[in-house]
Order: C-alpha cells, then sequence, then structure tokens
C-alpha cells in the first residue's frame, strides 16, 4: 500500500486543540506517515494536517479524525500559499514553523540554521557587536533597550567567568511566541546564544523557563543534548555548555535582576540597577540577561548582515515583531511582520474581525502592564517610538482582544489584584498601593465607591508610576487608568454620590 | 499503571547536596523534591536545610515565595484554570465557576476523596487556543462549560 507523508504539529496548543487525539486515532493507519513538526501559529486553524504537492505543501484545516480518507484521497486540500493568515506575513525568525521537525538538526542546517553562527565564529567579537548595532535591534522581552549596548558592557568588562542567560520566563498573559521557539526551533535559540557567548565571553549559558510550560523545557533539554552530541556546543576549541532550569511560578521572576536571584535558588525578589547584570550579574559575574525571541532573532541578523535587518520596520522599530493575537477574536495566532502595520490592519487583517457573535470592546496589548485601547485608537502604528508617545508599551508583543461583555471594573481589579499577588514586596508604593487599588475597586464593585474613589484611584496610579522600583509596580496603574479613561461611565455606576 | 521507584526525601535531598565549587540552590532542591515527593512538607525544612548548608529561615523563605512549590499533598489530579488575559476575555471564568460546580470544591480547594485539587493560574501560553484548563500535564483549549462533565471523566 501506498504511504502518505502528513504532517501534524505537535506544539503544546496544537495538541490542546486536539492533534494529539489525531495522532492517537491514527496510529495505527498504513496509509499514513505522520511527521510531527512545529507549528506555523495558525492556531485556528489547528490541528491542521499537511501534506506535500508539487510546488509546497497542501492543508486541512481543523480536522477529525474521520478526516483521514479525505485527506489522503488529496481532496479538499488548501495550498498553504492561499492561506491569507500566512501569505500576509514576512517569517524570518519563524520561517521553519510548521515545516521541520524540531529536534532534527540536519533539517535545521538544511534550511540555513548555523549560518550565523558560523558567520560570527569568522568575526571578533568587536565586530560581532558592530553587526548588532548596525541591525538596531532592540531587546524583545519588554524594555526594548539596544541588544549591542549590553553586549558591549558585558564584553568590555573584565572577568574569568561570564554567563549568558535566555530570559524564557514569558510571564505576560497572552503571549507564547517564546514557547513556541523553544518547542518548535529549539536550535535557532541555541544558535543565538551560542553567538552572545563569542561577542562577551562567556563559556556557561542558562536557560530559566517558566513552571507553566513543562514541554518546552524539555524540548530545549533534548536539542541541547543533540547539540552537544554534535560537537557544537564545544566550538573552535571553545568551551560552552548550557543548562534548562525551572522557575516556581512568579511574575516577577521574569525581570531580569530577580530572575538571577531566583537562578542562584533565592526569592526572586528585584535588585536596584546599577550595577547592571551586564557588568555584575549572576554570582556577581558580567551576565547578559535576553528574552528568547531576542537571541532566536540574532542568527540571521549574523547570517544575512547588520543591514538587512536594519532595513526592515520603522525608524526607531527596526526588524520584525512576532505579535500574538488572542482573546475574542475569530482568528488568534501568532504573526510576524515587520514593524509599521497599525494596531488596526493587524487585528483586520490577521485577526479577522470578532469571534463570532460577539463585539469589539477594547484591546490590551504588551501583556498585564500594557495599555488598553478602544475603537477609536486602533489607528497607532505597531512601533515603539509610537507606543511611548500615549504612554504604552508593546512588551513581548501580546494583542489581546475583550468583547462587549468585558466588566470593565472587574477586568481593573483583576489587574489589581495581579499586582498585589505578583509583587516583590521590595517597594511600598508596590506592595502596598496595588492592595489599596484593589480594594478601592472591590468597593466600586459593591456599589460603595465615591466621586473620590476614582480620584484616589488616580493619585494611587501616578505615585506608583513615579516611585516604583520596577516595571510591575510603574506599569500596573496603566491598564487601570486607561480603563477609566475610555470607560469611565462603567466605573461611576458603582459609585454612591 | 506500571509502579517506578520513587525517591524518598533523604534519597532526593541527597542528590542536590551542593559540591564545592558549585553553591547550594534552594529552588532547584525544593523543585526537585516536589517531583519526586509531589509537594514539600515544612516539617522537612530542617533536614533541608542542613543538607544545603543554609538557614532554616532561607529555605522556609524560599518555600513560601514561590506559588507553585506546594507544602501540602494535592489531590490525585490537579486541575489548573487559567485566569490569564486572553483566557478571561474568552470567558475562562465561566469554565472555572463550572468545574467548581461540578466538583464541588471552590478554587484552591481538593474535593473531600482527593481526587481533584482546583486552582486557578495565569497564562499558561496556550492563549490562541484560550480557555486553557491544565489537568496534571494535560492542557485542553477551547474548553467550553458544557463539556466540563465530560473532561474531568477520563480523571478517575
Ligand atoms: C515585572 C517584569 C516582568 C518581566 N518579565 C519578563 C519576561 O517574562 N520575559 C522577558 O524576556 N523579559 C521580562 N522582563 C524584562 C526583563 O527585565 C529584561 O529587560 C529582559 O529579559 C531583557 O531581555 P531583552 O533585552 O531581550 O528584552 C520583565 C520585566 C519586569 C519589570
Ligand atoms: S515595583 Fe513591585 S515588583 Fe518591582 S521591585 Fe517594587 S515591589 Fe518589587
Ligand atoms: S491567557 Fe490563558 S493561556 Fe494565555
Amino acid at each position: 500500500m501506498k504511504t502518505t507523508r502528513c504532517y501534524l504539529a505537535n506544539d503544546t496548543s496544537s495538541r490542546a486543540a486536539g492533534a494529539g487525539r489525531l495522532a492517537d486515532a491514527w496510529s495505527d493507519r498504513p496509509e499514513i506517515q505522520l511527521i510531527r513538526t512545529s507549528s506555523r501559529g495558525a492556531f485556528f486553524l489547528e490541528p491542521m494536517v499537511e501534506r506535500d504537492v508539487p510546488n509546497g505543501r497542501e492543508a486541512w484545516f481543523n480536522v477529525l479524525p474521520n478526516d483521514l480518507p479525505r485527506i489522503v484521497g488529496g481532496v479538499g486540500g488548501t495550498p498553504i500559499a492561499e492561506i491569507p493568515f500566512l501569505q500576509q506575513q514576512a517569517r524570518f525568525t519563524f520561517a521553519n514553523f510548521g515545516i521541520t521537525e524540531p529536534l532534527a538538526l540536519d533539517e535545521y542546517q538544511t534550511r540555513g540554521g548555523l549560518k550565523g553562527l558560523a558567520a560570527a565564529q569568522s568575526l571578533s567579537p568587536e565586530a560581532i557587536v558592530e553587526a548588532l548595532r548596525i541591525s538596531r535591534l532592540r531587546g524583545r522581552g519588554g524594555a526594548a533597550f539596544p541588544v549591542w549596548k549590553k553586549w558591549q558592557a558585558a564584553q568590555q568588562t573584565g572577568s574569568e567567568l561570564k554567563y549568558v542567560v535566555a530570559n524564557a520566563d514569558e510571564g505576560d498573559a497572552g503571549t507564547y511566541c517564546d514557547r513556541m521557539i523553544m518547542e518548535g526551533d529549539p536550535f535557532r535559540l541555541i544558535e543565538g546564544m551560542m553567538i552572545c557567548a563569542r561577542a562577551i565571553g562567556a563559556t556557561r549559558g542558562y536557560l530559566y523557563c517558566r513552571y507553566e510550560y513543562p514541554a518546552a523545557a524539555r524540548t530545549m533539554r533534548f536539542a541541547i543534548q543533540k547539540a552537544r552530541e554534535a560537537d557544537l556546543l564545544d566550538c573552535d576549541d571553545y568551551p560552552f555548555d548550557l543548562e534548562v532550569v525551572t522557575g516556581a511560578g512568579s511574575y516577577v521572576c521574569g525581570e531580569e535582576t530577580a530572575l538571577l536571584e531566583s537562578l542562584e535558588g533565592r526569592r526572586g525578589v528585584v535588585l536596584a540597577k546599577p550595577p547592571y547584570p551586564a557588568e555584575s550579574g549572576l554570582y556577581g559575574k558580567p551576565t547578559i540577561v535576553s528574552n528568547v525571541l531576542t537571541f532566536a532573532t540574532i542568527p540571521n541578523i549574523l547570517a544575512n548582515g547588520g543591514a538587512w535587518h536594519a532595513s526592515l520596520g520603522t525608524e526607531g522599530s527596526r526588524g520584525t515583531m512576532a505579535l500574538q493575537i488572542g482573546g475574542r477574536v475569530k482568528q488568534p495566532g501568532l504573526v510576524e511582520v515587520p514593524f509599521g502595520l497599525t494596531l488596526h490592519d493587524v487585528l483586520d487583517r490577521f485577526g479577522g474581525g470578532m469571534a463570532p457573535g460577539s463585539r469589539f470592546k477594547a484591546v490590551q496589548v504588551g501583556g498585564p502592564l500594557g495599555s488598553l485601547f478602544p475603537e477609536s485608537q486602533l489607528d497607532i502604528p505597531i512601533c515603539y517610538d509610537a507606543f511611548a508617545e500615549v504612554g504604552a508599551i508593546l512588551g513581548h508583543g501580546g494583542i489581546v482582544v475583550y468583547d462587549d461583555e468585558t466588566d470593565m471594573v472587574e477586568l481593573a481589579r483583576h489587574f489589581m489584584a495581579f499586582t498585589a499577588d505578583e509583587s516583590c514586596g521590595k517597594c511600598t508604593p508596590c506592595r502596598i498601593g496595588s492592595v489599596r487599588g484593589r480594594e478601592i475597586l472591590e468597593r466600586i464593585q459593591a456599589g460603595e465607591g465615591t466621586a473620590e474613589s476614582l480620584d484616589l484611584l488616580k493619585d494611587l496610579g501616578e505615585t506608583m508610576k513615579a516611585t516604583s522600583l520596577c516595571a510591575l509596580g510603574g506599569r500596573a496603574p496603566y491598564p487601570v487608568l486607561t480603563a477609566i479613561e475610555h470607560f469611565p461611565e462603567e466605573f461611576k455606576k458603582g459609585l454612591t454620590h | 499503571m506500571t509502579t517506578r521507584h520513587r525517591p524518598g526525601l533523604a534519597e532526593t535531598l541527597e542528590t542536590c547536596r551542593p559540591v564545592p565549587p558549585a553553591k547550594p540552590n534552594i529552588l532547584k532542591t525544593l523543585l526537585a523534591l516536589q517531583s519526586a515527593l509531589s509537594h514539600v512538607p515544612t516539617s522537612a525544612i530542617p533536614q533541608i536545610a542542613q543538607v544545603l548548608g543554609v538557614t532554616d529561615a532561607q529555605v522556609a523563605g524560599v518555600l513560601s515565595y514561590y506559588s507553585d512549590l506546594r507544602t501540602q499533598s494535592p489531590g490525585r489530579h490537579l486541575i489548573r484554570v487559567c485566569m490569564g488575559e486572553s483566557c478571561t476575555a474568552n470567558h475562562g471564568g465561566r469554565v472555572l465557576r463550572a468545574i467548581q460546580d461540578h466538583v464541588r470544591v471552590a478554587a484552591g480547594g481538593t474535593t473531600p476523596d482527593a481526587r481533584f485539587t482546583v486552582e486557578q493560574m495565569s497564562c499558561a501560553g496556550n492563549c490562541a487556543v484560550s480557555p486553557t484548563v491544565m489537568i496534571d500535564e494535560d492542557l485542553c483549549g477551547r474548553v467550553t462549560p458544557s463539556e466540563v462533565p465530560s473532561l474531568l471523566e477520563r480523571y478517575r
């Protein structure tokens, strides 16, 4: 019997959508050979099954076990090239997604993997940093700091021991691109970290992975083992080793100094800067802490040159951004596009409008510390400058859409409660302010608020913004204050006079 | 089910004993203990501190700081309902209520027969297939309140 090769994603979200059930149902079917790949990130179509056709692949969407005869018969498939959600993207960092098997190192290499590392090996450490300066890459973890400046500081700080740490805490609700990279293209992350190690002279790396991502941690451990066996880690007699460490459910441990405290096994409490980790980080040694997506962006920059990267995007925001669309939209999923599209374009072209039966109310960009935007403000371009101008952030690229059934007072309370739960407790405005903020909102919910409640909330917010040590306390007021600004009537309803 | 040898407290602790120049790592030790014992009993704090060469207070401080470290054994199945923004936007709150009603225990509690512990969690990174419920290591997406009974039926 002829066997048809079929491709099915094996990442956490595809499995949660039913890919595992398909694989189980078809495990003893001789007519197909199932290759488990990464996901393309068009999660609204998962579980999606693909097969080879003469010029590419065809796909079947939202597949159920009894769709197998149609797939094997080649009936009703859609060419990948005709899926608008995918075709309108510019996939560079996510070029392999949906195509390769995550742990196939040879496939990674055939598709251009390790070229960036090879290029880095032919350059001096200074020249690597120069390539990053030209690329104008900014960190993708949230703070958007120029990557080359951090690397240069670590490079120029003399020390026997230096460290590279990948921040895989991915705490912002609504974000999942780091998880996708670790589960779907792990060698790209390893390659990015190794380029960094070469540039700064580090011999040891850690990947700090959140507890909620067991599959990502497992895939990374396998990938590191494979890279080690292939003698990839010790390149050019230059020893480098990498270890995966898991966190234990603390949002603030995504903040770099708290992360390093946690990596040393202590309570993940934020430390005042300076000293910056690039000068004095893990165990007091120069340490680069960068986000997973940042590291994964770097191999292409070294392979194609900094100027290539700088040619994409807008003036202050070069390259592409991995936007992660979630919430009440028709087409949630991962979108890699150059910076510069408007929020409206992204929601319209990729999000595909609202989920059936629901109406748009607001969208939040940048995770739990990000601002809310009403319909009238969707023409803002997705880039760091435009967002900074209105006091908003892109953060890690999370975009969550809320429908008209959303209770804004409850949402605001949720954010304050989140901050109160996650505050590391180091500074008073955050530790106490968030609890007070939550209490005020609870009083409004109970119908016991007064006209002063909202003023009090605003004052509290301004104090937290101005005096908190880190962005958890400093940015927590933004979603709350933007909710009040755009939906004042909902808050006023709960006031007695 | 196959029975595997489950290392006990002392045995697991021994694997975490720091070998100089490596420094003791409290969090890593507690995670290793939790993975072996399902939780970290507070009664073990002095023993942990002694093996690591740190104070009891340091161990207790770390144990209480991290929300995923638990000091009590959970039920046979741990149900975690995501309360992150994408799941909330997709009305995950209704799923949580359906689960609480079905197993008759509030979030944070364990059923009297110790079959289920119900908890809330923040984002599971499954936002594009939300609302999300995590049962043990299985992640379920696009969960609706009406499918809760059949979903839980699989976990005895
Ligand atoms: C409360 C808080 C949480 C954070 N969480 C994360 C996170 O989950 N992942 C991340 O990469 N950066 C996070 N950051 C930003 C880090 O402190 C740091 O800026 C970042 O890891 C640097 O990497 P980058 O330059 O690649 O962005 C967080 C910051 C704060 C204040
Ligand atoms: S703002 Fe909050 S989380 Fe940040 S250091 Fe202060 S108390 Fe800790
Ligand atoms: S918000 Fe629930 S999985 Fe991300």
